[in-house]
C-alpha cells in the first residue's frame, strides 16, 4: 500500500488536517483499548499522539479560532459563540469577519500552495483563499458558505449537509437524531474523498461536528455503559474510525495526516447559571422583573455572566451604564467576584463548582485584549457555566448531558515525533506550517511540536 | 467603485463629534471602505488657517469643508466631517453640494457639554475671554431633519456609533453586511435568528 512509503524524498510536501470536535484524549484511549476506534489505533501507533490543551472559555469557536490562527483570543478577537459589542450591550454571533488574523491555509495559500478547507467552526462567510473553503455550521445556507461561490452546486450534487438538526438531539427519542449524525457523516466523508480527489491542493482539513453534538446529547449514556443509546453512541464513533481508515488508504506517502480534537469532554452534573448568582448577590440588577436581555440592565449593575463562565464588570467609561469606577475600584469588583465564584458550591452536594477565576491579563494579550471579559470563571469537572438571564435556581440539569473540558483534548500526528508533553491548540498552526516547510509568521503565540 | 458619502456631525463643543466619529471611521474602515475625516478642529490648522468665528468665516469654513467633502464623496470615499457647523443654511448648503450626505446630530445638553470642557473653552467663554462662542453667546440651530440623532449623555460612544452604522447600512451606503474582505453578505435578520436559535439548541447561548 502507498501510505506505508513513508515521506518521499524530494516530492512537494503536503498536510491532511482531520478535526474531530469534542473527541477527549481519554476516550480515544480507552475506545482503541476496547476496540472502537481499531484502525484509528494501529494508525496511532505510526506517530506520535498526546494529550493536548484547549483554551479559555473551553468552546469550540474559540479553540478553532486559535487553532486556525495559532493565536490567543487576545490577537485574534473570538471569545466565545456569542460577543457583546465593545461600548454596548448589544451582543452579536463572532464570525469570520471578525476573526483579526491570518488563518494557517491564508498564510500557506500565499506561498503559492493550494488548500481546502471544510467546516471548521468560525469560517463563515467564507474568506478567500487559494484554493476552496466550506463554512462552518454558523453558515445560513450551503448557497453562501464556499468560497469559490460555485463550489455550493456541486456539494448539493454531493448531497453536503452542513450540520445536524439540533432539534432532534433535544427529543426523547435519539433515533432520528442518530439517524442524521450518521446521514451528515456519511455525506461528509463522501464529500471528502470527491473534492481530495478532484481538486489540486497541498493542503487539506474536514471538521467534524456530530462527535461534539452526539457528546453534548449522549455522553452520560456512554460513560455509565447504560441507556437506550450507549450501543449506538459508539456504533457512530465506529463510522469515525471507518472514515478515517478510509482516508488514509487514499493518501500518498508525500503526506502527511494530522488529527486533533479542540476539547475534552465530560459528563454534565449541572448547569449553573451565573448571573443568577449575580442576581442573587446584587451584582447584577435589572430595570423589571422578566429580563430576557442583558440590555435592559440597570446602572446599579457591577457585573454580568456571558457562556461560559466569562464574567464583565459593568465599568463607567466602558459600558453605556457603567457603574464601577475604573482603577482600585475595578480591581476590588474583580477579586471578590473571584473570591464569591470560588466558594460557590453545589446546593445539594455542597461540593465546590469552580476551579479557579482567572484575570484577564493572566491568558489574554494583544490588539484585541479590550474586548476580552474581565475574569473567566474556570469549572470543576461536571459543572457547566451558563449565562442565561432569568433562571428561578442557581443550578439545573437539562437535556444536555455532556460538557467540555479544557485538559483532554489530542494531537496526532502520523510519522512525527510530537517534541513537547505539555502544549496547547495554539501550537498546531506553527506545526503544521513547519511540516510543509513554510515559514511560521512572527506574530503566531504557539510554537512547532516537530523538528 | 463604491457609492461615496459624508457623515456631517454637527453639535456643541464637547458634545462628542469627534470621539462618536472616530469610532464611526474605524468601524467603517474595518468593511474595507476607504476613509477620509475632516475634523473641525483640525481643518482649522490647515484648509482654514487664519480664519475666525465671525459668522461670515464659520460660513468660509463650513464651505470649504463642505467643498472637499464633494470632491472626496464623489470620488467614492466614505467621508467624515466634524464640525460645530451651527448655522442651518450652511449645513443645507452643504447637503446640496455634496449631495450623498447623512447628517449626525451630536446632542448633548450645554450643561453637559460645559462639564466636559475639554479645552476650557467654556470657561474662558463664561469669563467673557471668548466672544461668539456657541451655545454662550452665539446661537446653534438644531437640525430640523437629520438622518441621525444620538445623544450622547445617554450613550455611550460605541452605541452611538452604532445608531450611524445602522443608518449607513439603512441607506445602502455600506452593504448589510459588508466586510472586511468586500465579500459576501454575513447575516440577515432572519438568518442571525436562525443560526442564534441553533446556538441555543446547542446550550452555547
Amino acid at each position: 500500500m502507498r501510505f506505508l512509503g513513508g515521506l518521499r524524498r524530494g516530492g512537494k510536501r503536503r498536510v491532511v488536517v482531520v478535526g474531530l470536535d469534542g473527541v477527549p484524549y481519554s476516550f480515544v484511549n480507552r475506545m482503541i483499548g476496547e476496540s472502537v476506534f481499531s484502525h484509528l489505533g494501529r494508525l496511532f501507533g505510526d506517530g506520535s499522539w498526546k494529550r493536548m490543551n484547549s483554551v479559555l472559555p473551553t468552546v469550540s469557536s474559540v479553540a478553532w479560532s486559535s487553532f486556525m490562527t495559532g493565536k490567543n483570543p487576545g490577537k485574534h478577537n473570538i471569545y466565545g459563540f456569542q460577543d457583546r459589542r465593545p461600548r454596548t450591550y448589544d451582543t452579536y454571533i463572532p464570525l469570520s469577519t471578525d476573526m483579526k488574523s491570518d488563518t494557517l491555509w491564508e498564510v500557506i495559500g500565499r506561498t503559492g500552495r493550494r488548500v481546502g478547507v471544510m467546516n471548521v467552526p468560525v469560517t463563515y462567510p467564507p474568506r478567500e483563499v487559494n484554493g476552496f473553503l466550506v463554512g462552518c455550521f454558523l453558515s445560513p445556507d450551503l448557497n453562501k458558505a464556499t468560497y469559490p461561490r460555485q463550489l455550493a452546486r456541486k456539494l448539493s450534487e454531493l448531497g453536503y449537509r452542513i450540520d445536524v438538526d439540533p432539534w432532534k438531539g433535544r427529543e426523547k427519542d435519539k433515533t432520528p437524531f442518530l439517524d442524521d449524525l450518521n446521514e451528515v457523516l456519511s455525506r461528509r466523508a463522501a464529500t471528502m474523498f470527491y473534492l481530495m480527489e478532484h481538486e489540486e491542493w497541498d493542503f487539506f482539513m474536514t471538521h467534524f461536528m456530530g462527535t461534539d453534538r452526539i457528546n453534548h446529547f449522549l455522553w452520560e449514556q456512554m460513560e455509565l455503559g447504560e441507556g437506550p443509546y450507549a450501543a449506538a453512541f459508539l456504533d457512530y464513533y465506529r463510522k469515525i474510525d471507518e472514515m478515517i481508515a478510509g482516508l488514509v488508504s487514499r493518501l500518498d506517502g508525500r503526506t502527511t495526516l494530522a488529527v486533533l480534537s479542540d476539547h475534552g469532554f465530560c459528563t454534565l452534573k449541572k448547569e449553573v447559571y451565573i448571573n443568577h448568582w449575580l442576581v442573587d448577590g446584587g451584582w447584577l440588577v435589572f430595570d423589571n422583573q422578566n429580563e430576557q436581555s442583558i440590555k435592559e440592565i440597570d446602572e446599579r449593575s457591577r457585573a454580568f455572566s456571558l457562556d461560559p463562565g466569562r464574567i464583565y464588570v459593568n465599568l463607567r467609561g466602558r459600558e453605556p451604564k457603567g457603574s464601577v469606577a475604573p482603577g482600585d475600584e475595578y480591581e476590588r469588583v474583580r477579586a471578590e467576584l473571584a473570591e464569591g465564584l470560588a466558594e460557590l458550591t453545589d446546593p445539594d452536594s455542597g461540593e465546590q463548582m469552580i476551579e479557579k477565576v482567572v484575570k484577564r491579563e493572566e491568558i489574554y494579550f494583544g490588539d484585541s485584549f479590550d474586548a476580552a471579559p474581565d475574569l473567566i470563571a474556570v469549572p470543576r469537572r461536571g459543572y457547566d457555566l451558563k449565562g442565561a438571564l432569568n433562571r428561578p435556581e442557581l443550578t439545573h440539569k437539562g437535556e444536555l448531558v455532556g460538557m467540555h473540558t479544557f485538559e483532554d483534548a489530542f494531537l496526532f500526528i502520523r510519522g512525527e515525533e510530537i517534541t513537547r508533553d505539555e502544549f496547547s491548540i495554539v501550537d498546531v498552526m506553527p506545526t503544521v506550517l513547519s511540516l510543509l516547510r513554510v515559514p511560521i509568521p512572527s506574530d503566531v503565540d504557539g510554537r512547532s511540536l516537530v523538528d | 467603485m463604491a457609492k461615496g458619502f459624508t457623515v456631517w456631525f454637527t453639535g456643541l463643543p464637547c458634545s462628542g463629534k469627534t470621539t462618536v466619529s472616530q469610532i464611526v471611521e474605524k468601524e467603517i474602515r474595518a468593511t474595507g471602505r476607504n476613509v477620509e475625516v475632516l475634523d473641525g478642529d483640525v481643518v482649522r490648522t490647515n484648509l482654514s488657517k487664519g480664519l475666525g468665528f465671525s459668522k461670515e468665516d464659520r460660513d468660509t469654513n463650513i464651505k470649504r469643508i463642505a467643498f472637499v467633502c464633494k470632491l472626496l464623496t464623489r470620488n467614492g470615499a466614505a467621508t467624515i466631517a466634524a464640525a460645530i457647523s451651527p448655522y442651518r443654511a450652511i449645513r443645507d448648503h452643504a447637503r446640496m453640494e455634496i449631495g450623498n450626505f447623512v447628517e449626525v446630530y451630536v446632542r448633548c445638553p450645554v450643561e453637559v457639554c460645559e462639564q466636559r470642557d475639554v479645552k476650557g473653552m467654556y470657561k474662558k467663554a463664561r469669563a467673557g475671554e471668548i466672544q461668539g462662542f456657541t451655545g454662550i453667546d452665539d446661537p446653534y440651530e438644531e437640525p430640523l431633519a437629520p438622518e441621525v440623532v444620538v445623544d450622547t449623555d445617554k450613550e455611550a460612544p460605541g452605541e452611538s456609533a452604532q445608531k450611524v452604522m445602522a443608518k449607513l447600512r439603512e441607506l445602502g451606503y455600506l452593504g448589510e453586511g459588508e466586510t472586511a474582505e468586500g465579500g459576501e453578505g454575513v447575516y440577515t435578520k432572519e438568518e442571525e435568528e436562525k443560526v442564534k436559535e441553533r446556538l441555543t439548541n446547542l446550550g452555547y447561548l
